[in-house]
């Protein structure tokens, strides 16, 4: 199901950019399907997430609690980012200088701003941690961080409303056994934080 | 290519005669023709028939004259017949076109060639003809009268007027088109040949226009309301272009109502491209390209007194789409907070030089929400107004209640 290039079009402007989803730290966590469209090397990994949408970057605020620089020939950067639903783990390597630059000049606690791709990794226990690759990761004040979980909380129930109506929404459900009623909760509570 | 269209024509024009022709038999010959020998498909077409005439010793089978029809009713790939009105001369690139333009009846125009091969006489601008057995074809959607050697071309009188139909900038197809609007932005020109390029606008949509350099062509003056008659509609990747060589422009009295053509769009800003910040410009009257680093114009070279500019390029992204943006100096020293003047400062007093400029944009802007107006060219808006958009605790009961309260 590869999208067709525009009619008459061999020009980089008819690539279409992967959009940055909106999800909530408590729904990433539980992503494990992870997948590759299409067969070449290049071609985009998705994350389904289970509320039903494939997910090849995300865009994320929260506050950055804890750093650790890690590696000696290859320098890396990992961080966990709390929203009000969880956490977020994040990382940046010598492939993402800029970020890792980013990250090493924020002192935490800081909200950050975070562009990147997630990644989901088998632990040695057979468990799955979704992680987050980091392509920028910017300090932003706490308006920003209010106004994404707004942002987050309306992408979230927008892919619920829909869940079931979508390639995407029928495998979450099938997949995951995704019950809308556990995840309109977890956007409850996060807007709940938002009031107090 | 299949040939089998055209060989099931040429059987039945045969059958029509009173003769059996094999089609599978005429389309191979119609390939060998066409594939081996490289001859243009009419062509083939035409060589084929003629030796079945041969074979059969038939009068008027020679050339498939085609139906008379309307310009309007021409489809791509058949012989036509034709009466039509020169209603414009282009000047031709190529030394196999012997002239080019544009004919119209009065249901509609088409662009029409005439290759040098054709023998054909030179065709008078504003004079009628009957065109037999012309071949029509299609080049990226928009079709063409080809008048080859054995199109038989008469010139005819007639006096009706013709009087082209107006159409919205917004209906218009890949082919000929007739529009009122008025020219509401005068751009650089892109390339040498390039006499005048901008944007029109009508009621119902906004066009590009373009007019190449040719002796005679005058610019059209911005703010004017014309009537374009008999313009070329070009279709690039998905965008149409008014080419008005082939145009009768006529400057209208008064105004008329244009849409404005500027969308809205709220998003986060996901990513600032390099070559955002403080930039270098190529000083060379009509260039203005970006320099490299070493002030290196691509065209022009070395360019050490250049000028400096301000910009933003980017992602917007509100999680379903993401849109290219391109923010303009003054509305960048605006978001960011920081004039040309404060930027070059910068540049100059730090060991990072314009790096540092870039570094504090993204500092300043990066992952936040904004909500840009502007015009969209070639799938990348161009801002006009943009500003950060907060948080509204208001925002807040409503999704509350989407999320269904308590459980």
């Amino acid at each position: 199901m590869m999208a067709s290039p525009a009619k008459g079009g061999f020009f980089r402007r008819d690539f279409e950019r992967e959009p940055a989803r909106r999800v909530f730290a408590g729904e990433l966590r539980e992503s494990r399907i992870h997948f590759r469209e299409g067969d070449d090397e290049k071609s985009p990994t998705y994350v389904l997430l289970p509320t039903g949408e494939r997910c090849n970057r995300v865009f994320l605020v929260g506050t950055l609690t804890e750093k650790k620089k890690q590696g000696d020939q290859n320098l890396f950067y990992r961080a966990r980012v709390i929203d009000p639903s969880g956490t977020f783990f994040i990382m940046a390597g010598s492939y993402q200088p800029e970020a890792m630059q980013q990250i090493a000049r924020i002192e935490p606690p800081a909200f950050v701003a975070v562009v990147g791709k997630p990644n989901v990794y088998e632990t040695p226990d057979g468990a799955a941690l979704v992680s987050v690759r980091c392509e920028s990761v910017t300090a932003v004040d706490k308006d920003t961080r209010d106004r994404w979980v707004l942002d987050c909380a309306k992408a979230t129930l927008d892919r619920i409303d829909s869940l079931g109506t979508t390639p995407d929404g029928q495998r979450a459900v099938q997949e995951y056994q995704t019950d809308p009623a556990l995840f309109r909760k977890l956007v409850y509570e996060a807007l709940s934080q938002l009031s107090l | 290519m299949d040939y089998s269209d055209t060989a099931t024509r040429i059987s039945l024009n045969v059958k029509a005669k009173g003769h059996e022709a094999d089609p599978v038999k005429i389309a191979g010959k119609l390939r060998r023709l066409v594939e081996e020998f490289g001859v243009p498909p009419g062509e083939a077409e035409r060589t084929v028939l003629n030796e079945l005439a041969r074979e059969f010793s038939l009068n008027g089978l020679g050339t498939p004259g085609g139906e008379e029809k309307g310009l309007n009713a021409l489809l791509p790939g058949e012989w036509a017949t034709v009466e039509a009105k020169v209603v414009s001369l282009t000047s031709s690139p190529s030394p196999a076109i012997a002239q080019s333009g544009i004919l119209a009846d009065s249901t509609g125009a088409v662009r029409f060639v005439v290759w040098a091969k054709a023998n054909a006489p030179l065709l008078e601008d504003g004079k009628w003809y009957r065109f037999e057995s012309a071949v029509v074809d299609e080049y990226r959607g928009s079709l063409n009268l080809k008048i080859h050697s054995g199109t038989v071309i008469r010139g005819i009188s007639r006096d009706t007027v013709l009087i082209p139909a107006i159409t919205p900038i917004a209906d218009l197809t890949p082919g000929i088109g007739s529009v009122k609007a008025k020219v509401i932005q005068e751009w650089d020109v892109t390339h040498d040949r390039m006499h005048q390029s901008g944007l029109l606008a009508d009621q119902s949509g906004t066009v590009k226009f373009v007019i190449w350099k040719e002796e005679g062509k005058e610019r059209l003056v911005p703010g004017t309301v014309y009537s374009l008659y008999y313009a070329m509609v070009d279709e690039f990747s998905g965008r149409y272009s008014l080419n008005l060589n082939s145009a009768t422009v006529v400057p209208e009295e008064g105004d008329i109502a244009v849409i404005s053509g500027d969308t809205s769009f709220a998003g986060a800003l996901v990513h600032i491209a390099p070559g955002s910040g403080l930039i270098k410009r190529c000083p060379v009257e009509g260039c203005n390209r970006v320099l490299s680093r070493q002030n290196y114009c691509p065209v022009h070279e070395i360019q050490p007194g250049f000028l400096y500019d301000l910009r933003i390029k980017g992602w917007l992204d509100d999680g379903k789409v993401t849109k290219d943006i391109l923010i303009q100096r003054e509305v960048a020293e605006q978001l960011v907070g920081m004039s040309m003047d404060q930027a070059k400062e910068l540049a100059e007093n730090n060991p990072l030089g314009t790096d540092e400029v870039f570094l504090r944009f993204r500092e300043r802007i990066l992952g936040r929400y904004l909500v840009c107006t502007g015009r969209e060219i070639d799938s990348r808006m161009l801002v006009k107004s943009c500003e950060v958009l907060r948080f509204n605790p208001e925002e807040i009961a409503a999704l509350l209640n989407r999320a269904g309260g308590s459980p």
